[in-house]
């Protein structure tokens, strides 16, 4: 009876999927494109020059950001403020060496611990913002975060060797006391060098906030830092391997099949789905990341990069098209679904008539952003696109606000007239 | 593949990119699905004058919202059938004998005055159907009464035998008559066997909100049962309170119309009990014999009280 009056009967928002194949290696790009939009050049790299697999291209200024690697031989074709192209070629035997004689680090074996360890990650690669976060307790998400994304299962159950390294590395890191491994409480998993704590698994149980709140029994408790397991496998990763990260694991799906892959960092879309043999026509979307947060993507050619949880297919005529214009008809359906227990309907409204502090007022900063305001919604409103927009517009009002406190009085006034001519 | 697919048009669009799949029209479609067997039982127990008053509604009020949206200058929005399910509502709580101009009236008002004035779907504060309703009842009392309207028929009005003639009179109409269609009443609101039907499997697919329903039907039994326990001489037997009148298809198709009705759980199931208490208290208290639309008239003023009954925001403390 409860499933009747379920508003979710998608049987894919239930987040245990049964899957726990290994992941299956990517297909070897002809073309990568990095990200290399904040990195600064190691002094030489440039265009035409050959590079070769974990060939450190760039750094990044913020010690918590990776830096950037050649995921394969090739050679740079285009270097522009976003992007770092690089063709593959076959490699001749001075690269090969070069390959070779990249230097493969034990993390394991060192000594180093907590914030000692953070240059030494950042060399390899990784993101350490969210792993090194500070705080008393340090919970992994180990919930496949959207709906349609399959690669949690496989990383607790089939690559036990990557998330053990990965546990172990991320207990040197964290300050945190305590470390707790949060999984959907369908699976059995025992392990004996993590807490392991059962949560529902029934999308939207996934996103950060309600994980946190079914490990702890509070909401937005003080102290309590959330990680995915994503980033735990790539720590996993990097011990095992001892080179810097240069792939990531997604799902690459579309309303019929899917699977996971570990694909190579800056790897084209149109390569994957062409790889993964998923089809697409005029008119489908295309989304990277996952299907409910994810983002469109207006062009085969854009790249996965090490956040990525998926890449996926929605044909055209699988859901109602969305207009973008359509009114509220105040069918009340994404009240009653709000997992944040927030009012979408009057705060897409707001959004819509840039009445954004209403939209504060009405806790529009409390929004976790989970979509499925959106997905409800009989009218297609893209209401999760407003309520993003009224976010960002109430920060920039008040980066404004601070800007003004600053500044000497009489200058004020032009701040805000240049912020919003940016608008 | 990719030399060929490089030219592919991808659509752009918003998260999410997946959707339930509802959508105004096709709610709309269920919402007829579920009027379908009240509309045949009508056809039966009226006949074509029934079909006549039905066809009229729907028609006006399509023609009226398309005409409304060309002269404010919206995009054609007919085909989402909402248009469809007013019309046909508002049949239903007109007598099978209406005249034409008095179901064109209706329909010209509900949609004007009940829709299109207040910006159009779900803008308006107040039910669409009920708006028209009411002018009509108010201005035509004499053809709007079913009893009076009804000549030709053998069937009778199970309220005005209640209220003229006691509880003991109105005990002797069989309940299989009630709920087969068999009295007076708008020729759809007394179907209610088959109301029962189509509007308990909308519940159940989550189409309808069943709070609200649900707390409507306990409202008026519940305050039914009071009355008829202090008194069963003087007073109907719940079950007869919820066969009568347009309380089934008030409860599933009027009370439930989410524009006008709070959003969350706990508002919704109270609007539907107080609605249902009004009813009982203008059947009980009233000069008129069913109350039902009035009561749903005036608790739809309520909503934005009862919407202020909400949970702390997340994380809000
Ligand atoms: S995205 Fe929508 S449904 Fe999700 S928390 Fe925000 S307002 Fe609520
Ligand atoms: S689901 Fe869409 S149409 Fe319904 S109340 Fe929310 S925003 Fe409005």
């Amino acid at each position: 009876m409860k499933e009747l009056f379920q508003m979710l009967p998608d049987p894919r928002f239930h987040l245990v999927y049964g899957i726990t194949q290994r992941f299956s290696e990517g297909p070897s790009p002809r073309q990568v494109r990095l990200n290399r939009e904040g990195f600064k050049l190691l002094e030489g790299i440039s265009k035409k020059m050959l590079v070769y697999p974990h060939q450190k291209l760039g750094v990044h200024p913020s010690p918590a950001k990776g830096d950037v690697f050649s995921p394969i031989f090739g050679k740079i074709t285009e270097v522009n403020e976003r992007s770092i192209f690089v063709e593959a070629v076959e490699p001749d035997e001075e690269l090969r060496a070069a390959a070779q004689s990249v230097e493969k680090v034990d993390l394991l074996a060192m000594p180093e611990r907590g914030g000692e360890l953070v240059p030494i990650l950042k060399g390899l690669g990784l993101n350490t913002g969210s792993l090194g976060q500070d705080c008393e307790t340090l919970i992994i998400n180990g919930l496949n975060p959207d709906p349609g994304v399959t690669w949690a299962e496989p990383m607790l159950l089939a690559h036990q060797r990557n998330l053990h390294n990965g546990l172990e590395m991320l207990r040197r890191l964290s300050p945190a006391r305590r470390i707790l491994l949060a999984v959907p409480k369908e699976i059995r998993l025992q392990h004996h060098d993590v807490e392991i704590v059962h949560v529902p698994s029934h999308y939207p149980a996934s996103v950060n906030a309600l994980v946190i709140k079914a490990v702890t029994g509070k909401e937005r408790p003080d102290g309590v830092g959330i990680v995915g397991l994503h980033n735990v496998w790539s720590l996993g990763r990097v011990a095992v391997t001892g080179l810097p990260l240069t792939e990531t694991v997604i799902t690459i799906g579309s309303f019929t099949h899917s699977g996971n892959y570990i694909v190579k960092e800056g790897s084209m879309i149109g390569e994957l789905l062409a790889f993964a043999n998923i089809e697409f026509r005029d008119g489908d979307t295309l989304v990277r990341g996952g299907p409910l947060r994810g983002e469109s993507i207006e062009k085969l050619s854009r790249s996965v990069t090490k956040g990525s949880t998926g890449v996926f297919v929605v044909e055209a005529g699988s859901v109602p098209v969305m207009e973008g214009h359509s009114p509220c008809i105040n069918c009340g359906a994404c009240v009653l679904v709000c997992p944040a227990r927030l009012s979408p309907n009057l705060l897409s409204r707001y959004a819509e008539f840039a009445l954004h502090e209403r939209a504060r007022k009405e806790y529009v900063e409390q929004c976790l952003e989970c979509g499925l305001c959106g997905y409800v919604c009989i009218a297609r409103r893209p209401v999760l696109q407003y309520i993003r927009l009224a976010k960002h517009k109430l920060a920039e009002a008040d980066a404004v606000r601070r800007l003004e406190e600053l500044k000497p009085v009489g200058q004020g006034e032009a701040a805000s007239g240049a912020a919003q001519g940016g608008n | 593949m990719t030399s060929a697919s490089s030219s592919v048009l991808l659509a752009m669009s918003a998260p999410p990119y997946w959707h339930c799949g509802r959508s105004i029209r096709r709610q709309s479609l269920y919402i007829l699905a579920a009027l379908l067997p009240a509309v045949c039982f009508a056809v039966w127990n009226w006949g074509l004058p029934a079909v006549r008053v039905m066809a009229l509604s729907v028609a006006v009020c399509v023609a009226v919202e398309a005409l409304c949206q060309k002269l404010m200058g919206r995009e054609l929005a007919v085909d989402d059938l909402t248009a469809v399910c007013s019309g046909l509502l508002l049949a239903f709580l007109l007598p099978a004998d209406s005249p034409w101009w008095l179901v064109v009236l209706g329909a010209v008002t509900s949609i004007t005055l009940g829709k299109m004035a207040f910006g159009g779907l779900g803008a308006n504060p107040v039910n669409t159907v009920l708006v028209g309703w009411a002018v009509l009842f108010v201005s035509f009392p004499l053809h709007m009464d079913a009893n009076a309207a009804s000549l030709g028929t053998t069937f009778v009005d199970p309220l005005v035998r209640l209220k003229f003639f006691g509880a003991e009179q109105a005990a002797h109409i069989p309940l299989t008559d009630l709920l087969l269609g068999r009295q007076i009443n708008g020729l759809g609101a007394g179907q209610i066997g088959a109301l029962f039907v189509g509007g308990s499997l909308l519940c159940m697919r989550g189409i309808l909100r069943w709070h609200s329903a649900l707390g409507f039907f306990l409202g008026v039994a519940g305050i039914a049962a009071i009355f008829h326990a202090s008194d069963p001489m003087l007073h109907a037997s719940p079950l007869y309170h919820l066969c009568t009148g347009s309380v089934m298809l008030a409860g599933f198709f009027l009370i439930t119309d989410p524009a006008n009705a709070p959003s969350r759980p706990l508002p919704m199931f109270l609007y539907g009990l107080i609605g249902g208490g009004l009813v009982m208290a203008i059947r009980k208290y009233g000069v008129y014999t069913d109350g039902t639309p009035f009561a749903i008239l005036l608790v739809n003023m309520l909503t934005p009280l009862l919407d202020m009954i909400r949970p702390k925001p997340f994380g809000v403390r």
